[in-house]
């Protein structure tokens, strides 16, 4: 049934095989090896969907490398949430791209620690990065006084609303607790639930909220105390805000029912937003890059506004400040110079940033001190807004804490897996913050949690 | 079996040149065999051994990793979300080993008494299996979505039952919802096994109950499933070691949630290596499962070299007809007709032998 060799012609035709997968491994090899200090420069984006990441290979790749004479950049997509999985993998082979993205300044650190970033303070001196950039949102890349990170794709949590459905209830976004529970009272009684939401597609999404309850209710102030050190999180104020969001989650106003939060995905509460369905939806402002498609179908008109205080001190107009990725120099860049010069590129231009976020809203967010004039008018002027409130509130020190951002990988994968069982009530709100606190700790004193800027008023 | 054959007609005369010709054979078969040995050393062997390594280490996944004795394994011991998870893993075990093994048998002996359409039926039934998982999920979180899902279809037609009820988002209907959806693909597969193995009994055996006067679940009891113990424990192996391994359905549809209520040991893993970055801690907890895999496997291994084997006895379905007379019947018939018969014969026949 098979044709017979003999020991010799397989020893010769073994032989070229081999031959050919080793000639095969080294092209491939070289294919692979990054630039080598060849003038080329290896970057992982985190870009999703063919219409950003076509714009940003024809409007900011070909431009950098027109600019750039000599410098090649190499640019590869991964998926965001596989993206530190990724990078960590490559790493550990001694791979990975020369400029490194990872998904906030708590995981920048763990790469710091292992000495796998280059220090970019003589960068920031060339590219006068101090005088450019937000200096709050630079301070988030320094450790022990070097800089190695740069924030980048910044973001907040904001409450959406479906305009149109308001307008015809004749009411406004809620200013403080109290507006919003009647308003959240009085939409339910209609049969529209007060708040799309859902983490079916995502647990960890449900981190949003307890962010949001804590630095609307609790305060910025109280967290920059906590995650300081100076209080612990089991203090009352951190766990009335976990017993006022699983009120509110008991009583439906998220998502229609405790198991509908459990269940929802994203799809199908942006699309109870956009047909009415739901009259509000908390969410970071990267949904501004989607929530037209949600919108249009229905004809509804939309809007943003600022969180409110759910207790008397907190700030009136606070913005989350969340950091969805940071750029680093991979410290066995062939080519640093070209790296930092696509850092520098990217983030420090700001005519230039302008443009990409008006033409991608969320994917280019640069920690620049914009204002609503700096952008093209061809924008939507509520993204423009929200851009530059944060910016504004960023500057003046007017902002909060986010999980992702601000809390050490370990508290945070803590919050996400634990306050669900607040919800389920299996552990109380006490005991969820009692575990916070002893989590917290743990990573405190391991040096994990990331560098805590402080907000102006505390 | 060539080989074999070649050696026997070999005379002693021919000792020499058959015994360079075979030693030539088994060169060509090993230096065949050398890369896939390569391949598996390093894609299996190193990172186990990696993997056995890092499981007595404190690793973030970067950096060095630092050696901590026998600690992770202390924690597992310890850690009472290892433990929920693994009691799921059990759950996921026992609904397997039940409900699409008793749908595979019962829809592969049906499918087997007709022959019209029968080929329809049989690529129907194995189409969710060959379809990836992410496509499977997503279609049955839609069709079970409380919103645009089958229960608001059906209050919308006057059946309300279902209406409203989040199978993923409920605590006590998670864990089960998931593994129905994961049952919906795996079952098609379990059928079409029996259904081979169906085919491969000998008719004349099923003829031979008849004339016992066996009625059809008589025939099904005493020999459909003797006839198939061999794909029956393969099927029963199989379905505990992906059982203790479950990771896809699992993580597509819920992440282990709501609070934990579907986590397995796969998506703890998963968790613990790469949301919380205790990559030496995940190490511990593969291998305990791994174990556990193994200890399933050897107990298996050990039993049927100890010639225990899955045997329905007919003493409870024998009502109406005379088992015993059945059984030595039988033996009689097919002792040398065919593989699988033998198979049946060998425990019929120790059967027979048994003190009357």
């Amino acid at each position: 049934m098979y044709a017979q060799i003999s020991r010799r012609q397989f020893l010769a035709r073994g032989g070229k095989a081999a031959l050919g997968v080793g000639l095969a491994g080294s092209l491939l090899a070289g294919c692979g090896s990054g630039g080598g200090g060849s003038g080329q420069v290896t970057y992982w984006s985190n870009l999703t969907g063919s219409g950003p990441q076509d714009y940003f290979k024809k409007n900011i790749v070909k431009p950098f490398e027109k600019a750039n004479k000599g410098t090649d950049l190499k640019v590869s997509f991964q998926p965001p949430d596989q993206m530190d999985r990724l990078v960590r993998t490559a790493l550990q082979g001694g791979e990975g791209p020369d400029i490194i993205m990872t998904p906030g300044p708590a995981y920048a650190q763990e790469y710091i620690d292992a000495n796998l970033f280059a220090e970019l303070d003589d960068y920031s001196d060339q590219y006068k990065w101090d005088d450019k950039l937000l200096g709050r949102a630079l301070d988030l890349g320094r450790y022990e006084d070097k800089l190695y990170a740069i924030p980048y794709q910044l973001q907040t949590m904001l409450l959406y609303y479906n305009k149109t459905l308001f307008e015809d209830k004749g009411m406004q976004p809620p200013k403080n607790r109290d507006e919003l529970e009647s308003m959240a009272e009085e939409l339910q009684g209609q049969g529209i639930t007060p708040f799309a939401a859902g983490i079916g597609d995502d647990p960890a999404a449900i981190e949003w909220f307890p962010t949001v309850f804590w630095n609307h209710y609790s305060g910025p102030d109280a967290l920059y105390q906590a995650l300081t050190g100076e209080i612990p999180f089991s203090d009352p104020v951190f766990v009335e805000a976990i017993e006022l969001f699983n009120n509110y989650v008991q009583k439906g106003w998220f998502g229609g029912s405790r198991e509908k939060f459990f269940s929802n995905g994203f799809d199908a509460l942006h699309a109870d937003l956009g047909d009415g369905k739901a009259g509000m939806n908390i969410e970071g402002s990267w949904f501004l890059a989607d929530i037209n498609d949600f919108i249009a179908d229905s004809g509804d008109e939309w809007d943003w506004a600022p969180l409110p205080p759910l207790r008397s001190g907190v700030p009136a107009e606070l913005y989350e400040l969340g950091i969805g990725s940071t750029l680093s120099v991979n410290r066995r860049a062939g080519d640093a110079d070209g790296a930092a010069a696509f850092i520098d590129y990217l983030t420090a231009n700001k005519k230039r940033a302008a443009e990409w976020m008006a033409a991608v809203p969320s994917a280019f967010n640069a920690p620049l001190p914009f204002t609503e004039s700096d952008f093209p008018a061809s924008m939507d002027q509520r993204v423009a807004r929200q851009l530059a409130a944060l910016s504004e509130a960023t500057g003046k020190g007017n902002f909060g804490y986010t999980a992702g951002t601000f809390w050490p990988s370990k508290s945070d994968v803590y919050i996400q897996e634990e306050s669900q069982k607040v919800l389920t009530g299996d552990i109380t709100a006490a005991e969820f913050c009692q575990g916070l606190d002893e989590q917290f700790t743990t990573d405190r004193k391991e040096g994990a949690v990331p560098k805590i800027i402080k907000p102006g008023g505390a | 079996m060539e080989q074999g054959a070649v050696e026997e007609t070999g005379g002693p005369t021919k000792r020499s040149p058959a015994g360079g010709l075979r030693r030539r054979r088994h060169l060509t078969a090993w230096l065949f065999m050398v890369p896939m040995v390569v391949i598996n050393v390093l894609v299996i062997l190193g990172p186990s051994v990696a993997t056995i390594y890092f499981s007595f280490t404190e690793w973030s996944g970067i950096g060095p990793a630092e050696f901590v004795g026998l600690q992770n394994y202390r924690d597992l011991l310890a850690d009472g979300d290892f433990w929920i998870a693994m009691w799921h893993n059990v759950v996921w075990t026992i609904l397997f080993l039940t409900v699409p093994i008793a749908m595979g048998l019962l829809g592969a002996f049906l499918l087997s008494q007709i022959k019209r359409f029968q080929m329809f039926f049989r690529i129907a039934y194995f189409i969710p299996f060959v379809v990836a998982s992410v496509v499977n999920c997503a279609l049955w979180q839609n069709i079970l979505d409380p919103e645009r899902g089958i229960g608001s279809t059906l209050a919308s037609i006057g059946i309300p039952f279902l209406d409203g009820v989040s199978f993923f988002g409920n605590t006590r209907l998670a864990l089960p919802s998931v593994a129905f959806v994961n049952n919906w693909a795996w079952w098609g597969f379990v059928l079409l096994l029996f259904l081979t193995a169906l085919q491969s009994v000998d008719h004349e055996l099923y003829e031979a109950a008849r004339i016992d006067g066996a009625g059809r679940w008589q025939q099904f009891l005493n020999v459909t499933l003797p006839g198939i113990r061999p794909t029956f424990i393969f099927v029963v192996l199989l379905t505990i070691i992906n059982s203790l391994l479950v990771f896809d359905y699992v993580f597509i549809v819920t992440r282990g949630g709501p609070a934990g209520a579907s986590e397995v040991v796969g998506t703890l893993m998963w968790k613990q290596a790469f949301e919380r970055f205790e990559a030496g801690y995940a190490s511990a907890m593969g291998l305990s499962l791994s174990f556990v895999s193994g200890v399933i496997v050897l107990i298996f291994i050990f039993l049927r070299r100890r010639g225990w084997e899955v045997r329905i006895s007919p003493r409870g379905a024998a009502k109406g007809a005379n088992p015993q007379r059945y059984r030595t019947t039988s033996s009689s018939l097919s002792w040398r007709s065919s593989p699988s018969g033998r198979s049946w014969l060998s425990c019929s026949t120790r059967s027979s032998r048994a003190p009357r």
